[in-house]
């Protein structure tokens, strides 16, 4: 049962998580952080040898360029990720050191001697379980659905892996970006917003309730903090007698999931008989989003905030092309010139736009 | 027959048609009776359209119909089989998670799901294994000294042994695909289009008219196995067509609608609390009573929490258990 | 309808029984006696096809019981086990009205004709003022009783009761051997009934057959057969006749 609950909670990020930081810097150079559980963990000041259970902060450190001090790789980047093979070929000569999210390869891990653990902050238990067994720091960080988070999180990657700088250029044109997209929409009335419904994590009904993009990109999320924090969930499972109810004006659908496992789709909603009433769906105004994907990407979420704002507000972004404009990104994050280009061809992001 | 058995078994039937009338009022938005009768009527009587709310059409005939017609099938299906496998197994405490019929179905689904993506249509997969299943449960017990011991022993260990094959399919998946499987797992009415009803429902359907076509068989089969064939019936062909149909219903049911915990169990032993043991009116007053009861705990699911949906599967439980105690302590004689 | 032993065998583990040419008369009533392990339960099983038998070995009249299908064997033979019990308390009558089954198709439900039938049966052996009570409210000889009335529902020629009077106190082991011999006298029925009590075995039985060890010792008219050495060498303990009013009484 524990292991169901687990499963419950894994994407459903848990909220109410405290702000990462950096608390102080010894002497020695060694650091003290705050992770996002509220661990204070003392990380030694050379960090040459990374493990990351996290896949979030696995494609930081890529981006960071830190990408040859990994020495082991967990499942999800190995066996569910779309893009890490590409922006980090290297990738197939780590050894496995997790076959689950609670399921960590201690005695690998160990023989890895790895300086420093990153895990996500699911279940502190075994972010805990994990430290005191191996006697390696395990930082546990995530950045929740929450954009400036994630460009805090890059600071702080940065700073506990020594290369800063690159951060910093890293941080400061995600948040330009960002903020250029806010600068634009800043003067939208709210009744010039789109009421959105998104369809995540492989059912109609499951959504959600708090999605930074969206609200970057001036939408309004219809199931915004329908169920209070403290249940410490960003997502939740609605009625569909309340999407009918909202009537959205556009209906966003998981697309980071393979074609082939789709299990809706935008077809599929636009003949769902129950949902034929929505102006939304008369209108066609059903599209695929990227969402999370074994939580976030960061060059994903600029590009995704952007596509966004394309489709929600198309005549303030006249000259958006998501395929340009993720080459661009991609390239910036990851220095591959075709990087977005694969994962468009993975997702079918081609047939993304429609009319 | 007592007068006051005649006067319940009515009330029993009745249930279903009572709630499924009212329930198609209860929702995200509440549509008087008088709606719900013109929206139920306006296909056939298009003038009964004028002056309805714009989405009362939708929301009764798009989402609560076939929803309620689900939840009528899946109910009177899973307690009809249960009685019948209580009956055949000669156990009242039998259901088809005991019989491993649950977990085997649970088991085939999740593997065409998560696996085979479904190009194998779950339906299938469910039924092969919910099979495969209840015959090992019964093959390993035949034979036993105390065979309704071995039964449950039996039971219990081949459901553990597929709850560790689910256990390995959720391993094997990526986490994105075990969203769907767990949230599938706890039981919900809501998801299945017509695509996968179509297939679902005339199998839940067929199964249940035959078991309950086969009603009064139902107790010659709960006579020990000698007396029964004393009796002239051939054992072992018409306990493999209960079992036939038992499993082919929770199977269907299961593909579309995950575990909904406890209906089979409960639901039979409620009727024979209120109209004696006689399968005749045990079985088919269990389809009534079945359809009624997860109608009943899906307007909880559909109605109780304002947006966001808890899972039926729970409700059945959380409303089945208690209520079922209430009754073991308020009878004072055993009632079966 | 009378029953012919030809040639039946049976094995299990450490016990066979084997029986050669035995006869079982229509209209009389026939106890098997012998010690525990003579292999009487099984024959009874084998005659009712509850144990698998093989053709050629067991005749009704000229039918090989082995090629009948359970609902023709149903419909020729009734069983009446020692005991019944069960988890779901059925009412007397739903109980003997069981006794259709061979003549209810399989998703169908007994007609009033089979209702009456099954009341009739109750009446016959004098429980029908019982007929809505729970089975498990009975006495165990009134159970006894509705154990046979599903039987007669049946409607059979043949009628096998296994041990009826087990566990009875004299009264109601007296009632149900008169009922015995009635349904032998007045409905013509064959009727085989296994004992241990050989008082009960004498006075009521047309024909006793003698078992041990998985065969047949002795058989015949009680008063033909029934000598002291017979039961020595049967129950292997002294046993004297006594003779009393034209009829044998044993004495251990």
């Amino acid at each position: 049962m524990k292991k169901r609950l687990f499963v419950l909670v894994f994407p459903a990020l848990l909220a109410g998580l405290a702000s990462p930081s950096v608390l102080s810097t010894a002497q020695s150079g060694d650091l003290t952080v705050k992770d996002s559980l509220d661990r204070t963990v003392v990380i030694p000041a050379k960090v040459k040898r990374i493990v990351s259970i996290q896949s979030e902060i696995t494609r930081l450190i890529v981006a960071l360029g830190a990408g040859d001090d990994l020495v082991g790789i967990d499942y999800t980047m190995r066996l569910h990720d779309h893009l890490f093979k590409h922006i980090y070929p290297e990738e197939s000569r780590l050894p496995l050191v997790s076959m689950a999210e609670n399921n960590v390869n201690l005695e690998t891990v160990v023989s890895l001697k790895p300086d420093i653990i990153f895990a996500s902050p699911f279940e502190r238990q075994i972010v805990d379980a994990i430290q005191r067994k191996t006697r390696i720091p395990v930082v546990a960080l995530a950045s929740l659905g929450d954009v400036s988070k994630l460009a805090d999180e890059m600071r702080l990657v940065g700073r506990i892996l020594g290369r800063e700088r690159r951060a910093e250029e890293l941080s400061a044109y995600f948040t330009g970006a960002v903020g250029l997209v806010r600068e634009r929409l800043k003067d939208v009335p709210r009744d010039k917003r789109p009421r959105v419904y998104m369809s995540f994590w492989g059912f109609l009904t499951r959504t959600p309730i708090h999605y930074d993009p969206v609200e970057i990109a001036a939408g309004l999320n219809l199931a915004e903090k329908i169920i209070p924090d403290v249940l410490g969930s960003v997502g939740t499972m609605v009625k569909i007698e309340q999407i009918i109810l909202w009537d959205p004006d556009l209906i966003l659908v998981h697309g980071n999931y393979l074609p082939k496992e789709r299990t809706v789709t935008v077809e599929s909603v636009l003949k769902d008989s129950r949902l034929a009433s929505l102006s939304s769906v008369r209108s066609k105004r059903v599209f695929y989003t990227f969402g999370f994907w074994n939580w976030w990407d960061i060059a994903e979420v600029l590009l995704e905030t952007e596509y966004l704002a394309h489709l929600f507000h198309p005549d303030r972004f006249p000259e958006f092309d998501l395929g340009r404009r993720g080459d661009a990104i991609y390239k910036k994050f990851y220095g591959l010139d075709d990087g977005f280009a694969k994962l468009s061809a993975i997702l079918r992001c081609d047939e993304w736009v429609h009319d | 027959m007592t007068k006051k058995q005649r006067a319940l078994g009515l009330l029993i039937v009745l249930f279903p048609f009572v709630a499924f009338f009212v329930s198609l009022s209860i929702g995200v938005v509440h549509i008087p009776l008088d709606g719900v009768l013109k929206s139920l009527l306006s296909p056939i009587f298009p003038s009964l359209k004028q002056g309805l709310p714009e989405n009362y059409l939708g929301i009764v005939l798009g989402v609560r119909l076939p929803r309620l017609l689900l939840a009528l099938l899946a109910g009177a299906g899973l307690s009809v089989s249960g009685a019948s496998l209580q009956a055949l197994s000669k156990n009242p405490l039998v259901n088809e998670y005991i019989l491993g019929i649950s977990s085997g179905a649970a088991f085939g689904a999740s593997l065409s799901i998560v696996i085979f993506r479904q190009s194998f249509p779950p339906q299938i997969s469910a039924f092969v294994f919910a099979v495969a299943a209840v015959m090992i449960v019964l093959l390993i017990s035949r034979n036993s000294d105390s065979p309704i011991v071995s039964l449950l022993l039996t039971g219990i260990i081949v459901s553990a042994f597929f709850s560790a094959l689910l256990s390995l399919v959720e391993f094997f998946a990526s986490p994105y695909a075990l969203q769907g499987l767990f949230y599938w797992l706890m039981g919900n009415l809501g998801w299945p289009g017509w695509g996968a009803l179509s297939i679902s429902l005339p199998l839940t359907a067929v199964g249940t008219a035959g078991l309950i076509l086969m009603r009064w068989r139902m107790n010659v089969l709960s006579m020990s196995d000698e007396e029964a064939r004393s009796l002239g019936v051939n054992i072992r062909r018409e306990k493999l067509m209960v079992i036939f149909l038992a499993t082919l219903v929770t199977a269907a049911v299961t593909s579309v609608a995950g575990i909904i915990g406890w209906v089979g169990l409960i639901v039979p032993h409620l009727v024979r609390m209120m109209v004696g043991v006689d399968n005749r009116r045990v079985v088919p007053l269990s389809a009534a009573m079945g359809a009624g009861y997860l109608i009943l705990a899906d307007d909880l699911a559909r109605g109780l929490a304002s947006s966001f949906e808890i899972p039926v599967g729970i409700f059945t439980s959380l409303i089945g258990i208690p209520f079922f105690i209430l009754l073991l302590r308020k009878s004072k004689r055993i009632w079966l | 309808m009378s029953i012919w032993v030809k040639d039946l065998r049976f094995d299990y583990r450490n016990f066979s029984l084997h029986i050669q040419n035995l006869r079982f008369e229509a209209a009389k009533l026939t106890s098997i006696v012998g010690p525990n392990g003579a292999g009487k339960t099984t024959l009874l099983k084998c005659l009712c096809a509850i144990l698998p038998i093989a053709r050629d070995s067991l005749f009704l009249d000229r039918r090989d019981i082995a090629l009948l299908s359970a609902e023709e064997r149903a419909r020729l033979i009734a069983y009446v086990p020692q005991e019944h019990s069960s988890a779901f308390n059925y009412a007397v009558q739903d109980f003997v009205l069981m006794g259709r089954a061979a003549y209810v198709s399989l998703f169908s439900t007994p007609s009033a004709a089979d209702v009456e039938i099954a009341l009739e049966a109750l009446e016959y052996v004098g429980l029908r003022r019982y007929a809505a009570r729970p089975y498990f409210e009975l006495s165990s000889g009134e159970r006894r009783l509705v154990l046979i009335a599903r039987a007669l529902a049946q409607k059979s020629d043949i009628l096998i009761l296994d041990e009826p009077t087990s566990f009875l106190d004299p009264k109601h082991e007296t009632e149900l051997m008169d009922l015995a011999r009635r349904l032998a006298v007045e409905k013509k029925k064959t009727v085989l009934v296994t004992l241990h009590n050989l008082d009960m075995a004498v006075k009521y039985s047309d024909v006793i057959v003698f078992m041990k060890k998985g065969g047949v010792v002795a058989g015949g008219s009680p008063d033909d057969i029934l000598t002291e050495p017979l039961l020595e060498s049967v129950y292997e303990i002294k046993m004297n006749i006594l003779r009393h009013d034209g009829r044998k009484f044993i004495v251990k």
